[in-house]
């Protein structure tokens, strides 16, 4: 095999896709019934542009996962989905992203409503400083959903048992949600964005800083609220990808690449990058 | 292998010297440290503990119903010359003395506030009245100091303010048992005054108290809020970068155009009352906003975005996120910041000079709008006052100065702990 | 087999694929070999040397075993996806078909010690012809797909599947042609059916070797062709 040879095979896959500024995403962008769609998505930061002409839908009760190198702009497209960028003052989003048909960044969007319907799990666990029933409680109180703390009480049981988490924590709800091991964590993190009741959840990395068995346990968690939910999880762990999602789709430096059933991703995927970076040949 | 190995060894020894050398220096500048602190609280302590007891006199006082008009009601008591009556006793306990300097000497010995304590006394305890009777009462300062042992009785007598004569009379009363050393409680409850054995710190400690209430009341708010808003909502641009840039620079203006700032504004501008804790607190509190502003920034920066995301995530409002979450958690770190802007303002001495906190207020102030000085103008005052027994007061003040900031210090330390405990 | 791309970040990984492959490969030399040497016991009437022919299968199942060592271990170690493991999972399926090629040529040596050691007459020269053409076909067709292996060229397997297509027809005409023989004379009857399993065993062989024509297709498009028509495969190559 000659290295030489070889390498530039693929730069020049890598030159067509990041060159070319009418580069079109292969395989089928679209789900059979979405809740949210996203069209011709850019995203800057400042004058540099991190996202070009993303377009794909999140398809309801399925889990959509995206993966590629570092830097290739999955988080950052996750974060338009609920607009978390809007906290950074220099990105700008622009494009078409409906939720339910809505269009998200319209200005007769609240984004406050947005989140509650939308909810996010990030990178690192993140439960507040507070006791675990607060943590679940807190979005619940925040809108407004109860009316009685017997109704609150039932809704951070069923948002812990639904996190696979009640028979943990069900004898320590008042001890601090930072005492618990980091999966646990991630689970009441999970459970506190169900808490709510979303229509879509965001997962970043959610396993990123978990150990195998704990991450074993967010993936069947993942693989179980896909029945209510539509998933979009932004992942490093190719076989994490494989495992729970039913599509995949691969970005390469702001470019969406490729998006397919997780099933054909995995065994023939059409595009060499995706070949490329799943066969672990860079990236 | 084995030369890489040996190549290390080589230079080990060097390298664990450099770091023994360098512990020591540590600790070395930690020993200069505690020496010069050691320094300050040994020589203080050593000339102010005396400041925490007073020379009593014991006088037979002639107290007999002839002094008050005949009889003894409240108001005649009240409106007895007690003065003269002090005199008097001292006359009789020394009939001997003759001439008017000496008999000026002789009634030096009791302090000329001893005239109100007696009277006091009586108001108190009318009982006392209707015959002689023993009263103890407040020496002179100068007494006070001889008692102390800070008068040198071999030193010729022209150099002494304690003549020999009153050294003569003082002996004899202390081997009557007349003289005796008490808790020098005036000092505590007294306002200022120019006889040093009245002289009491209380006026300059409600002063402090009013001062630094009314600076920390306006200065954590108001920064704290700044601090919010400048970090979590302004937009980063020319004027926000002018506005942190100005804070910056704002901590390290002097204290007296702070002071002078608060003279042209509070007092001449908005027309507030000179020499009162209220302007100086405003005024402390400009000087302190920097140190808070800086302070809480620096703590808002340091909660891990995290927890805005987490809350931002599951629909609050950036204000909810601020109160809710960031400000909790940043609140130990602000008021770590309040402690160092407090303990500065409470040390500060030049700004209240400016605005009029320097002047000599005997009556102990009882809100922020009364006339009233602080405990470094008045520990200021004391060490520029020429009698000796000031020289001890001035000690005593300083400690009373440190006691003060440490109890506020350890009132946020624990606010801060409480705080922290929520996790 | 080349890896198209770079190779992996994990050069160990790539190691153990060029490992894998020199096992195929030496298999596929190894079959073929087999097959020569088996047929030509047969041409030079030496049993003899069929029977180290018939040893000679064991280091082809030893490699056999070898291989899918190998494999577990790259699956296992590697969780290989996309064409990788498409690669291993056909690199599996290949290896059994040399083995059983390896057998057909076993079954061919065999025939050389029934014919030239039992007391029986051995068939003419004349009847064994259709046996050396079809062998040296067979032979052919898993040459082109060993060679193919290499190169994953996908004419080259279209073009043993094509082969594979006409195997059918001249075993057909083989047969027809045996019939005469004994139809000549009648002393061939005895004979007959051993010749038949002959063509049978080479038959196999080369369905083994259009076998790993489909598993080359899979490796290089990812469709399954085995219960497909050839000219269906040929179309849904084209398609792609």
């Amino acid at each position: 095999m000659n290295q030489e040879a070889s390498n530039s095979t693929s730069s020049l896959l890598e030159k067509d896709v990041v060159d070319n500024p009418d580069f079109v995403t292969v395989g089928t962008i679209t789900a059979d019934d979405a809740a949210m769609t996203c069209r011709n998505v850019d995203v800057h930061y400042g004058d540099k542009q991190a996202i070009y002409n993303v377009s794909v839908d999140i398809g309801r009760n399925e889990v959509i996962a995206m993966i590629g190198p570092s830097g290739c702009g999955k988080s950052t497209f996750l974060r338009c989905l609920n607009r978390m960028n809007d906290t950074i003052d220099i990105c700008r989003v622009s494009g078409d992203i409906r939720l339910e048909g809505e269009d998200i960044y319209d200005r007769a969007m609240d984004i406050v409503l947005l989140r509650a319907r939308v909810g996010m799990v990030f990178q690192k666990p993140n439960p507040f400083p507070k006791s675990v029933y607060d943590n679940v409680a807190y979005g619940v109180r925040l809108h407004g959903l109860t009316k009685t703390r017997a109704e609150l009480d039932e809704v951070v049981e069923k948002s812990l048992k639904k996190a696979g988490l009640w028979n943990e924590v069900s004898d320590r709800l008042d001890k601090p949600g930072t005492g618990l091991s980091g999966g646990q964590q991630q689970r009441l993190c999970i459970a506190r964005a169900i808490a709510i009741s979303p229509e879509v959840i965001l997962m970043d990395e959610p396993c990123s800083a978990l150990d195998p068995i704990a991450t074993a346990k967010i993936e069947e968690l993942i693989d179980e609220l896909r029945e209510q939910y539509s998933i979009a999880i932004v992942t490093h762990s190719m076989q994490q990808a494989a495992r729970v999602s039913q599509r995949t789709a691969y970005f390469h430096l702001g470019k969406l690449v490729e998006v397919g059933p997780t099933d054909d991703i995995f065994t023939k995927p059409t595009h060499g990058l995706t070949e490329g970076y799943i066969t672990g040949r860079f990236g | 292998m084995s030369t890489s190995r040996q190549l290390v060894q080589k230079t080990l020894g060097k390298r664990y010297a450099r770091e023994r050398r360098f512990r020591w220096y540590g600790a070395l500048s930690i020993l200069v440290g505690i020496l010069f602190l050691g320094f300050l609280l040994v020589t203080t302590v050593s000339n102010g503990y005396k400041a925490f007891v007073q020379t009593y006199v014991q006088i037979d006082v002639d107290l007999s119903a002839a002094q008050f008009g005949g009889e003894i009601t409240p108001e005649s008591i009240a409106a007895a010359n007690f003065d003269g009556i002090i005199k008097d006793s001292l006359r009789n306990a020394f009939p001997e003395v003759s001439g008017r300097t000496d008999r000026r000497a002789l009634y030096g010995l009791v302090s000329n506030g001893a005239q109100y304590d007696l009277r006091e006394m009586l108001l108190e305890d009318p009982s006392l009245a209707g015959g002689v009777t023993p009263v103890w009462l407040l020496a002179d300062d100068e007494v006070d100091v001889f008692m102390k042992g800070r008068i040198d009785r071999n030193e010729p007598e022209a150099n002494r303010r304690l003549k020999d004569n009153a050294i003569g009379w003082i002996d004899q009363w202390v081997d009557e048992g007349r003289v005796e050393k008490r808790f020098n409680e005036p000092f505590f409850t007294n306002g200022d005054s120019r006889e040093p054995e009245q002289a009491g710190i209380f006026g300059a400690i409600m002063g402090s108290f009013f001062t630094i209430a009314v600076c920390m009341l306006l200065a954590f708010p108001i920064g704290v809020a700044a601090a919010i808003y400048l970090q979590e909502f302004a937009p980063k641009n020319r004027i926000t970068d002018i506005i942190e840039v100005n804070i910056n620079n704002l901590a390290a203006v002097p204290s007296i155009i702070f002071g002078l700032l608060g003279l042209a504004i509070f007092l001449n501008a908005f027309g507030l009352p000179r020499s009162v804790p209220l302007v100086g607190g405003m005024v402390l509190s400009l000087m302190t906003l920097p140190t808070i502003i800086i302070s809480s920034r620096a703590a808002l920066a340091a909660v891990p975005p995290s927890i805005r995301e987490a809350a931002l995530g599951v629909g609050a409002s950036p204000i909810q996120t601020v109160l809710h979450h960031v400000l909790p958690l940043a609140m130990p770190g602000m008021l770590t910041g309040s402690i160092i802007g407090l303990a500065q303002a409470l040390g500060e001495t030049a700004p209240l000079l400016v605005i009029g906190m320097v002047a000599f207020i005997v009556d102990v102030p009882t809100s922020p709008l009364d006339p009233g000085t602080a405990l470094p103008v008045q520990i200021y005052l004391w060490s520029d006052s020429p009698e000796r027994a000031f020289v001890e007061r001035t000690s005593a003040a300083i400690m009373v100065l440190l006691m003060f900031l440490v109890a506020i210090n350890g009132f946020i330390v624990l606010l801060r702990k409480k705080l922290e405990r929520r996790w | 087999m080349t890896i198209q791309g770079e190779g992996h970040i994990f050069t160990r990984f790539d190691d153990e694929m060029k490992e894998l492959h020199s096992i195929v490969v030496e298999m596929g030399k190894l079959a073929i070999r087999q097959l020569n040497d088996a047929v030509e016991t047969l041409h030079r009437e030496d049993p003899e040397k069929a029977y180290d022919v018939i040893n000679n299968d064991s280091r082809l199942n030893q490699l056999d075993i070898d291989a899918d060592d190998l494999i577990t271990t790259i699956i296992a170690k590697r969780a290989p996806v996309a064409k990788d493991l498409r690669e291993i999972i056909a690199v599996g399926k290949i290896v059994s078909d040399l083995e059983r090629a390896g057998d057909e040529a076993r079954k061919i040596a065999g025939l050389t010690i029934r014919f030239h050691e039992g007391a029986s007459r051995p068939p003419s020269e004349e009847i064994l012809r259709d046996i050396y053409s079809l062998a040296e076909y067979v032979g052919r067709m898993l040459s082109r797909s060993m060679s193919t292996f290499d190169d994953l060229d996908v004419e080259g397997a279209l073009e043993v599947l094509h082969m594979g297509l006409k195997l059918d027809d001249q075993l057909q005409s083989i047969l027809r042609h045996l019939s005469t023989f004994i139809m000549e004379d009648s002393r061939n009857v005895g004979n007959f059916v051993d010749i038949v399993l002959g063509i049978r065993a080479l038959e196999r062989f080369g369905g083994h070797a259009k076998n790993i024509a489909g598993h080359l297709v899979f490796i290089k498009h990812g469709i399954d062709v085995r219960h497909e028509g050839t000219n269906a495969i040929i179309e849904s190559i084209q398609k792609q």
